[in-house]
């Protein structure tokens, strides 16, 4: 019993480092362009499927396969942010929210009709390598899953905190128009973020295909989750953010594990309703930065 | 004297119309559309109080919906009532279960407030979909007898074919328009507009804001129950597949499309967003990516809805039209 206990807490916290990925990027867009993108899902599940067929067709591996999916699928989302998204910057929530949702329905359409319904599995190679620590199990591939969801935070944080183009980005999360009243390029700063956005979400849709499966359906249930970890994290705070997608992971792990497995869709929504009955301010509280 | 004269004769040719449909188009196909659109004007007029008219948007309008067709059907399946008495049961409710969750999320603004509301919407649709003891889960609810005949005013009233069902449905329509334009002139009106335009400005002037988005929340998701109860004795079957996500946003896009501040619009984004899938089946397994691809266009072209756009053209061209009459030359309409 205390084994499966740690096993659903390590698997929650696997599964949470990967809802981080994914809201870390819906955060982003959120904060910077003020655009809900319903289509985050779709970025993740037209990933999953890039590094599929880079695996399928060129024979790559995982992790080289997991880089195409990120570069492809963060030019795609550029484009993307170009095409649609740049003309509605600043018109009513609303019509953002029924904009992406549109452009969610028609890519998840698309890649049914394209790919077809059947669940695939990303063989990363790395499952037959498995470690066993007093009882507990993990294998190969989930530990280079979480060593690169890791990475990949940390390499985001950074390049926030840090970098010429963070500091930009976060200006003009702040105040668009004093951003560019100092100089910056916001049209740039937009490009930028969707495409980090969207090569996040790719190495996420990769690593749940290696882990579960991939199928065009697999994004409308993980983009509501990941805003409802947006939610909670607070828009924008990444250290929010982290946390509040680790306690869906759990949450989502142990409650699926001991309560009903049937209702683990519901438990992200049951947290957040307590979060607003009990901690309205959010996860890590205080003031909007 | 006119103007009333002209209204008149403008109502009376529109009741003929609305009268004259089922014979001019007898075929059941187009009655079914003709029914689909008269449930889907009152889910549309009812989501228009909330977001055309009190600011707040929803994406959950689909739960509610679900809610009054699964209390209508399973009261009276389980308990032999009758619809004209579940039907006002499913409404009420639909209400008070968009009174709690209104209290709860109300306090929310803006995206929070959509994706709340649209997360409510998956924790509805996922009870539905487990409790299988109350609501037979995916299998869904079949066998839900039609409302009863009785009589009104020595009208023998009965529920048979698809023309009954039209007739009462415009009486529906009716009274939910009736109802809302009663609100929407009234203070309670005045006070939800307030609260669209500034909520900060509303309540320095006393206005109870919460109240206000609370009761708009309220009779929405009421009259969303009402609907429902209504779909499920045409239908006779229902299931989790209807009341999804994808339904809260298609009534959504109906209130939109018509033009959100008017209580034409959402009738008119109601019928069209009814017939225009229609059109589109013959596209077959690209239906919903024609459909994406329509809204992603439509939202970037035409972002006051299809009536609102049209209004403005029509103000533009008349100003190039008529001469310049000096400062505060006021138009029309």
């Amino acid at each position: 019993m205390v084994t499966v206990f740690f096993q659903q807490v390590l698997n929650g916290i696997i599964l949470g480092c990967i809802y981080a990925l994914i809201a870390l990027g819906l955060s982003l867009i959120f904060g910077i362009l003020e655009i809900a993108n319903f289509a985050h899902g779709e970025f993740y599940m037209i990933g999953a499927f890039m590094a599929l067929f880079s695996i399928s067709a060129l024979k790559a591996p995982f992790i080289v396969a997991l880089l195409i999916a990120m570069a492809g699928m963060g030019i795609l989302a550029a484009v993307i942010e170009r095409a649609v998204f740049r003309p509605i910057v600043g018109k009513p929530l609303i019509n953002s929210m029924l904009l992406s949702f549109g452009l969610s329905t028609a890519l998840a359409n698309l890649a049914l009709f394209f790919f077809k319904a059947d669940p695939r599995k990303i063989t990363s190679g790395l499952a037959r390598y498995r470690f066993s620590f007093h009882g507990l199990f993990v294998t190969g591939e989930r530990l280079t899953i979480l060593a690169l969801s890791i990475i990949l935070v940390a390499l985001l944080a950074w390049f926030i905190q840090y970098t010429r183009t963070g500091k930009a980005m976060r200006a003009a999360a702040q105040d668009r128009v004093a951003a560019q009243l100092a100089g910056i390029n916001i049209r740039r700063i937009y490009s930028i973020t969707f495409a980090i956005g969207g090569a996040l979400a790719a190495a996420a849709g990769t690593m749940v295909g290696a882990m579960f499966f991939v199928n065009p359906e697999m994004g409308f249930t993980v983009v509501l989750k990941s805003f409802v970890i947006v939610i909670m994290g607070g828009f924008g705070k990444i250290k929010g953010v982290i946390i509040a997608a680790i306690l869906i992971g759990l949450v989502e792990s142990l409650g699926g594990g001991f309560i009903s497995y049937a209702y683990k869709d519901a438990y992200p929504f049951l947290l957040l309703m307590l979060l607003f009955i009990f901690k309205p301010e959010g996860i890590t509280g205080g003031d909007k930065s | 004297m006119k103007g009333n004269l002209q209204k008149a004769l403008l109502a009376a040719a529109l009741i003929a119309a609305l009268v004259s449909m089922p014979r001019l188009f007898s075929m059941d196909y187009y009655l079914h559309i003709f029914v689909m659109s008269e449930i889907y004007a009152v889910l549309a007029l009812s989501l228009s109080l909330l977001v055309g008219f009190t600011g707040q948007v929803s994406m959950g309008h689909a739960a509610f919906y679900g809610m009054g067709a699964y209390t209508s059907a399973i009261l009276s399946i389980r308990l032999g009532l009758s619809f004209w008495v579940t039907f006002w049961v499913a409404g009420i409710f639909a209400g008070l279960a968009a009174f709690i969750i209104g209290k709860l999320v109300l306090r929310l603004r803006g995206h929070v407030l959509a994706i709340t509301t649209a997360f409510f919407g998956v924790l509805v649709a996922v009870v539905m979909n487990n409790w299988i003891p109350v609501t037979n889960g995916p299998m869904g609810i079949t066998g839900i007898p039609r409302p009863s005949p009785f009589s009104f005013l020595g009208l023998n009233i009965v529920l048979e074919s698809r023309t009954d069902y039209y007739f009462l449905g415009l009486v529906f329509v009716a009274g939910v328009l009736y109802f809302l334009w009663r609100i929407e002139n009234s203070r309670i009106g005045d006070a939800m507009i307030a609260v669209r335009e500034n909520e900060e400005l509303a309540a320095s002037i006393g206005i109870d804001t919460m109240k206000s988005k609370v009761l708009a929340f309220t009779i929405a998701g009421a009259l969303a129950g009402l609907a429902g109860a209504f779909y499920a004795h045409y239908i006779l079957f229902i299931s989790p597949v209807t009341f999804t996500i994808n339904e809260s946003i298609n009534i959504l896009v109906m209130v939109i499309f018509g033009g959100m501040s008017t209580l034409f619009g959402p009738v008119l984004g109601a019928i069209c967003l009814t017939v225009l899938p229609e059109l589109l089946r013959m596209a077959g397994e690209l239906r919903l990516v024609i459909y994406g691809v329509a809204l992603v266009f439509f939202i970037i072209k035409m972002p006051m809805g299809v009536w609102g756009t049209f209004r403005d053209r029509l103000i533009n061209y008349r100003k190039k039209m008529t001469p310049h009459r000096g400062p505060g030359g006021r138009l029309p309409f």
